[in-house]
């Protein structure tokens, strides 16, 4: 991977270039929280690339909330071509995501046409985390604070600008077209390893006190922990609200609904939610998980039992998110504290 | 660009038989021919209103047009309960495996179906018997809940009956009325006496979940195995694709793994019969 340094300056110049062909967004911190942004031609702003993940997972400019998916009798493809999505200060939980929405809508015999467009088009600046938060695990499932693949152009916090590492050919092509903005990192590659060092450490001690089992055994321990009453007792505070599916940077499912629209008729891809009474129920009333514990368990089930016998690595990536948006403050990282030990 | 799998071929209605109270036929004829395999199923779009899974009920031999068997059961049920002939509507598919006719081939093959369940059995029975010779026998239960709740009267009461020497029926319903000559029971009754070689046959069981629960326990109580016997899960298959996550059970997907399923491959599988 070719390494580069890159001043704040010269990202922001960076940014305002890319602007003319990619609708860019970044995390912008409000109150403690940090929020994608649009960034137009004013550039990088107050833009915070290092810290920890966003609110928002980068799901969303791959598989938004609502898509229309066709348009039928008559059938239109609306070709609308819309400039790419660059996104930038993704972190390596969001990359880790891309692995599980990758196998759901490309390596199967069905393709989904909107999420390879945006996956092919789309351009990824990843950012190391430079600290964590409470609800942050991904040590735990062998995720590193620092992007390690998946990534276009990845930038790595240093005093005075970014290490910035090429991870891809469409990274290497803007590195290349952009060349006078760079330059070389050997002074900073050190302080960069430093850094990531300091703060995996930080991290792996953070989390030893969650006593989530060793990832190996993850799998094995919800098995056995099926017909436990844990996921009865966890459920008594789950409000059905879907916040954890929404949030989540690996839930993929979604609803198909169709309605008129002009001259004909249209149907829509929205996110939907498994923790709902009506997911999995089919017409006549028959429904596989009419209790709440089932439908949180089966949330469970898919993320460390289904994803690690489909593509070998959990449906989570240790971002937390679930557990800070949960109106009843379940902790997805203390169930799993829960799975291997109570 | 990739294929866009969620487009619908424009279909006409081409004819609607009422089967029961509650269940009829659509005879459709989509603008592109949709060759299918007993057993896989559509997803049906009625414009603007929504979608729902059904498996055709017509021979897979029959080219340029299917007929799809649906009762009236929810929300798009009941708009499709409204179509008239010449109405247009949407066609995706097919979707999921069909029948694994090859495994079936030298051997008796028990049908055990129950009410709209018979449905994916008529498509499957229609291409057992397409090449009869190649099994050892067909044996058709139809269970239903009255008489007039029987779906496809005139070929399970007459026309099938005497299709072929190998082929026989067992026909009951769960209530007879004053008309009813025939036998009165849960469709489960006629598996008793089967004079049928177990070790040489296979048992395809479609019709709802908990008719499909205790005709699966009983197959098993009278000596198949639980590789002989073969299900049609219905599921809450929203994509059809492998892709909206509604329709898991286990590791699988009913509609790219399934519907159709060995009863082995399922039967540790939580949450399967409801």
């Amino acid at each position: 991977m070719d390494t580069y340094f890159i001043n704040r300056p010269n990202l922001d110049r960076l940014a305002k270039s890319l602007f003319k062909t990619h609708k860019i967004y970044a995390p912008f911190k409000s109150d403690e929280n940090r929020y994608y942004e649009r960034i137009r031609d004013a550039g990088l702003g107050d833009a915070v690339l290092g810290e920890i993940r966003a609110v928002q997972s980068i799901k969303t400019f791959y598989l938004p909330v609502r898509t229309k998916v066709a348009e039928y009798f008559p059938e239109k493809i609306s070709e609308k071509k819309s400039r790419p999505i660059a996104i930038m200060g993704a972190k390596s939980c969001d990359l880790a995501s891309l692995k599980v929405m990758d196998y759901v809508f490309t390596q199967d015999s069905f393709k989904d046409p909107f999420y390879i467009t945006q996956r092919e088009e789309g351009l990824i600046i990843s950012s190391d985390c430079t600290s964590y938060g409470d609800s942050c695990f991904c040590v735990a499932l062998g995720i590193m604070p620092y992007p390690t693949e998946d990534f276009d152009i990845n930038l790595s916090d240093i005093e005075s600008g970014y290490v910035v590492e090429v991870g891809s050919e469409k990274g290497e092509k803007i590195v290349k077209e952009y060349f006078k903005l760079f330059q070389k990192a050997s002074l900073y590659i050190e302080k960069k390893n430093e850094n990531r060092t300091r703060l995996k450490e930080q991290l792996l001690e953070h989390v030893k006190n969650k006593k989530i089992p060793a990832k190996e055994s993850i799998q094995d321990f919800f098995k056995k922990k099926f017909d436990s009453p844990l996921w009865e007792e966890t459920a008594k505070a789950c409000v059905e609200c879907g916040a954890c599916n929404v949030i989540c940077p690996a839930c993929h499912c979604f609803v198909l609904k169709d309605q008129a629209s002009d001259g004909g008729f249209e149907r829509l891809r929205l996110w939907d939610s498994c923790l709902l009474l009506s997911f999995a129920r089919v017409a006549g009333g028959a429904n596989p998980r009419k209790l709440l514990a089932e439908r949180l368990r089966n949330r469970f089930d898919k993320k460390f039992n289904f994803f690690p016998d489909a593509i070998g690595r959990f449906g989570c990536t240790g971002c937390g998110r679930c557990s800070d948006a949960c109106a009843g403050k379940i902790k997805i990282d203390e169930v799993l504290s829960k799975l291997g030990n109570a | 660009m990739t294929e866009n799998s969620y487009i619908p071929i424009k279909t006409k209605v081409l004819d609607v038989c009422e089967e029961s109270p509650t269940i009829k036929t659509f005879t459709l004829k989509p603008e592109k021919p949709i060759p299918f395999k007993a057993g896989q199923f559509m997803e049906m779009t009625v414009p603007g209103i929504g979608e729902a899974p059904f498996t055709p009920s017509s021979s897979p031999h029959e080219k340029g047009k299917m007929e799809i068997s649906i009762m009236k059961a929810g929300r798009v049920t009941g708009k499709i309960h409204e179509l008239k002939k010449g109405d247009i509507v949407g066609l995706r598919g097919p979707y999921g495996n069909e029948y694994p006719l090859s495994e079936f081939e030298g051997k008796e093959v028990l049908l055990v179906g129950g009410g709209v369940g018979l449905a994916p059995l008529r498509a499957l029975f229609l291409a057992l018997v397409h090449e009869v010779d190649k099994y050892k026998g067909i044996l058709f239960c139809c269970g239903s809940r009255t008489p007039s709740d029987i779906i496809y009267k005139d070929c399970v009461l007459d026309k099938w009956q005497k299709l072929h020497k190998k082929v026989k029926f067992r026909v009951t319903v769960d209530k007879k009325d004053k008309d009813w000559k025939g036998k009165e029971g849960l469709v489960t009754t006629q598996l008793d006496d089967l004079k049928i070689d177990l070790k040489n046959s296979v048992a395809i069981v479609c019709g709802p979940p908990i008719m499909m629960k205790f005709s699966t326990f009983k197959l098993l109580e009278i000596g198949y195995r639980e590789d002989q016997v073969y299900l049609s899960m219905e599921k809450n298959m929203s994509c059809g694709i492998g892709k909206c996550g509604h329709c898991r059970m286990g590791n699988f997907y009913a509609c790219k793994d399934g519907p159709v399923f060995r009863y082995d491959k399922i039967s540790n599988i939580h949450e399967i019969w409801d």
